[in-house]
């Protein structure tokens, strides 16, 4: 017995239309929620055309792009969302498609599940989708893949479109603290070294979320119950979560320590996550809350960093005995609606130097969305407005960062997460399967 | 395992690890000991804040001790009295069947109960909120980063609410945390810091239960001052420990870590003597008898064994700091100061009263006094002298003669008739740790004079207190 995919009945259109197009090969992603119960997908989106790329080119796939969009993509998601598996659009011959298709899939899930800072859970789904349409005879052959098993092999899997799917889901979501205190490395202080310093930082830290105690309406539910266990239907199916969290790491030796410096990120991020609402359970609904709360700061972390090397904010590091001091706005996050009714929503982020315009456009680019500026949802978070602040004694230069922006989203991000993940992107193209 | 109050009071003991961080800008003396105080005064206010939460232990209940005593279930409310909350508490099995004992059936035993609260931090709170910023601070420094060990007890009495325990809870809290500062500031050399911990002691009532922090890693010959200045402010004599580090007190839902029962006797229902009256042995001890420690001295290890206990007392009362010694280090010490011959050690020779006190003078630096009896009939008219050694020194007591040797931990006895009876640990034991099975069938408990030999002679090692603190 395959998978069964309950697909949004707009997805249907949306790759009917690129069918339309001339370019072929077409490829995308599909958007949705995979559980041990039901597969879910809400959207399909292309990849977005590159630049500067040759005629020739534009007749292959372009591996390295399609999985670099696929990691902005998923940050763009709320918890709950995720890029479920690929599609081709392509009367290629059906094998090769499927051999191209499967490369994308690990490739981006691989890509993607690198970038967690968290430890993937027994109930997790392994399986992924890969859908191909031929464009002239509008067939489509369904298939899954086990990403966990680099040696899976294809298996079938059904394929159909449902309306009103995007209306049924139930939203979980909290305002959450984040208070870091980390010392940098005593030795040159560059971006990469906080670099490092930070993600050790936010791994310890998502560990203490992982452990937390979630309550959702302010009670603490068991296991496997349900969301909706004891209360009248909650018609709107929206939960307010509380995190509560204890140290667990003792730290009772070495404990004053010479370093260079120290990073510190405090504020809040509103966290959100969507569970399809037939029977949703509660210890799904924490597992993908928890997952929100770590992936909103880290992705905000990761961008401001990528920001810094791309603009090339180095610290002058010359003058390190007198104390320097900078202040970074993290990016905000902004919701966007994917249809008129209904809950879902996607997400964007905004630095404070950034025109509110700007999100719809990157939300085209990266999502092919349609949205307006008024339909976007700023509310959840609020802009920070940083004066002169007079935290130490001694005479500080302090600076607020405002990295520049340019209009290539996906070329910007790209350009410099090669260069922060050359490594690990290199390695994974090595292991090819 | 220890009785504290017959007003059947609960005990309400928190405990968490709170992050202290902070980066040192300088290395000037005061500069470094403001931005301590500081960072302990923002912990002093998280704790005093609205996320700050403490979660029941192994009970769905959690509080928010600033809000209100706001707290979920919504059963519980600010106004419901703390005992209620022992319904909500999922006992854990196997701890109980230990203290089980046909003679205690009823739960509200004049044990006191401990509700165990774990200390917790809320991050979630009611949006919008900023979003955060990213601070990079580049300087030559130090960076302070360590977890404070919070242990607080609290007593509450009967009609005492979820409110008014959250109030002393709080304030325990602040104040704990003061203390730790005042012992952190009071112990930095330079750039190095020692962990403040805090230990719970048990004095005699009305004082209770009393928390004293002291500084990890620092022996307790090195704190003797403090020692003297807790002993003048709770106004306890001055010959006898309460402060070691080794008297903390042990929480009753706190299993042993090496296995050995404590203090089995208070399990037993003491003798009512016309007149009489019980004296026992005062503090803990644990019963160290045949077969432990993978040792199969069955016929011979009775008076090692009695001699493990006796030393097991000294240790657990603060007074060594030297672990229990083994058959061989028993034989090896009489070795050393000339008693035995080397072939001694790895033998099963018997050792009797004598060789017990020498064991104990040089191991561990205790005198002991010896008392003799030339039939065991005598021993009946011993009471006054044991009754005023567990007055006095309240050691437990090796009795050797004939072919046995016995611990005595107790006499009642009644001055006018003259009736006496022993309370008696047996180390011929050969069974598991079962309270039950050594209660039930005697291995602890109550003997009359026919007990002993009647015409053997015996003699017993009565161990003395150091008079130190």
């Amino acid at each position: 017995m395959g998978r069964g995919y309950i697909v949004q009945d707009d997805v249907e259109g949306y790759l009917s239309k690129l069918c339309e197009q001339k370019a072929d090969p077409v490829t995308g992603l599909l958007i949705g929620q995979s559980s041990t119960q039901r597969d879910f997908v809400v959207m399909a989106i292309r990849t977005p055309q590159k630049e500067e790329s040759a005629a020739a080119a534009r007749n292959s796939v372009d591996k390295e792009w399609v999985t670099e969009h696929a990691r902005q993509v998923s940050r763009m998601l709320p918890g709950g969302l995720s890029v479920v598996g690929v599609f081709i659009i392509t009367d290629a011959d059906a094998k090769d498609a499927l051999t191209t298709l499967r490369q994308l899939l690990f490739a981006v899930e691989n890509l993607i599940s690198s970038e967690h800072l968290w430890d993937p859970a027994d109930d997790d789904v392994t399986d992924c989708v890969t859908l191909q349409i031929n464009p002239k005879t509008r067939k489509t052959v369904c298939r899954t893949f086990d990403i966990k098993d680099p040696k899976s092999v294809a298996k079938p899997a059904d394929w159909k479109y449902q309306s009103g799917l995007c209306s049924s889901w139930a939203t979980v979501s909290c305002s959450l603290n984040v208070d870091m205190l980390l010392p940098l490395p005593n030795n040159r202080t560059s971006t990469g070294n906080m670099e490092e310093c930070l993600k050790k930082g936010l791994k310890a830290w998502a560990h203490q979320i992982e452990c937390g105690l979630c309550l959702i309406d302010g009670k603490r539910l068991p296991e496997d119950s349900e969301l909706t266990v004891g209360q009248r239907r909650n018609l709107r199916q929206t939960y307010t979560a509380q995190l509560l969290i204890t140290t667990e790491n003792k730290r009772l030796t070495d404990v004053i320590r010479q370093c260079g410096g120290s990073v510190s990120v405090t504020g809040a991020i509103h966290s959100r996550a969507y569970l399809h609402s037939n029977k949703p359970k509660a210890r799904q609904a924490e597992k993908l809350l928890k997952r929100d709360v770590v992936s909103t700061v880290a992705t905000r972390v990761q961008m401001m960093l990528e920001e810094l090397l791309a603009s090339d904010q180095e610290s002058k590091g010359s003058c390190r005995d007198k104390q320097q001091k900078e202040l970074f706005c993290l990016p905000h996050r902004i919701f966007c609606p994917l249809k008129v009714s209904g809950p879902l929503c996607v997400c964007d982020y905004q630095f404070s130097d950034e025109d509110l315009s700007e999100v719809p456009e990157r939300l085209k680019e990266m999502l092919d969305i349609d949205a307006a500026e008024e339909d976007l949802d700023t509310r959840q978070e609020m802009t920070v407005e940083i004066t002169g602040c007079d935290v130490t004694p001694e005479p500080t230069q302090e600076k607020v960062e405002a990295p520049e922006h340019k209009k290539n989203y996906i070329g910007v991000a790209m350009a410099t997460a090669v260069a922060l993940l050359a490594t690990v992107a290199s390695m994974l193209y090595l292991n090819d399967i | 395992m220890v009785v504290v109050d017959s007003e059947s009071a609960t005990i309400l003991r928190v405990k968490g690890l709170l992050e202290f961080r902070c980066q040192l800008d300088s290395t000037d003396e005061q500069l470094v000991r403001n931005a301590i105080s500081r960072t302990f005064e923002t912990l002093r206010s998280q704790v005093k804040s609205e996320s700050c939460v403490l979660a029941v232990s192994d009970s769905p209940v959690i509080i928010w001790p600033n809000k209100d005593a706001y707290a979920t279930p919504e059963e519980i409310t600010p106004s419901t009295p703390c005992e209620d909350m022992h319904q909500w508490i999922q006992a854990d099995e196997q701890e109980t069947s230990g203290k089980k004992s046909s003679k205690k059936k009823s739960k509200k035993s004049s044990l006191a109960s401990v509700i165990n609260l774990r200390l917790m931090t809320e991050v979630t709170k009611p949006g919008p909120l900023s979003a955060p910023i990213l601070t990079k601070t580049v300087l030559k420094s130090h960076f302070v980063s360590v977890t404070l060990p919070l242990d607080c007890v609290v007593r509450t009495g009967r009609s005492d609410t979820i409110k008014d325990a959250c109030e002393q809870l709080i304030e325990a809290l602040t104040h704990q945390l003061c203390e730790m500062e005042k012992v952190t500031l009071q112990n930095m050399k330079g750039m190095t810091l020692l962990v403040p911990e805090p230990v719970h002691f048990l004095l005699p009532e009305p004082k209770g239960l009393v928390t004293v922090v002291y500084p990890a890693g620092v022996p307790d010959s090195q704190l003797v001052t403090q020692r003297k200045e807790l002993h003048q402010q709770f106004e306890l004599p001055d010959d006898r420990p309460y402060f070691r580090r080794a008297n903390a007190y042990h929480f009753p839902n706190e299993p042993y870590k090496d296995g050995y029962l404590r203090n089995p006797h208070l399990a037993l229902t003491h003798p009512t003597l016309d007149n009489g009256k019980v004296y026992l042995v005062q503090g803990i001890y644990s019963y160290h008898h045949y077969m432990q420690d993978r040792v199969d001295d069955n016929g011979w290890g009775c008076a090692y064994r009695s001699l493990q206990t006796i030393c097991s007392w000294f240790q657990q009362q603060g007074y060594v700091e030297k672990p229990v010694p083994t058959h061989k280090e028993i034989q090896q010490a009489l070795v050393d100061v000339g008693d035995k011959q080397a072939s001694f050690v790895g033998s099963r020779q018997w050792i009797g009263s004598i060789e017990v006190q020498a064991v104990l003078s040089h191991l561990l630096g205790l005198t002991s006094k010896i008392l003799f009896v030339s039939q065991g009939a005598e021993l009946a008219s011993k009471g006054r002298e044991l009754a005023n050694h567990f007055l006095t020194e309240g050691t437990p007591v090796m009795i050797g003669g004939g072919v046995l040797a016995h611990t005595i931990l107790g006499v009642a006895w009644s001055e006018t008739t003259g009736q006496i009876r022993y309370l008696i640990l047996d180390p011929h034991y050969t069974g598991a740790e079962d309270l039950q099975v050594i209660t039930d069938k005697g291995w602890c408990g109550w003997k009359g004079p026919d007990f002993w030999d009647q015409t053997a002679y015996y003699n017993l090692c009565l161990p003395q207190r150091p008079k130190v603190i």
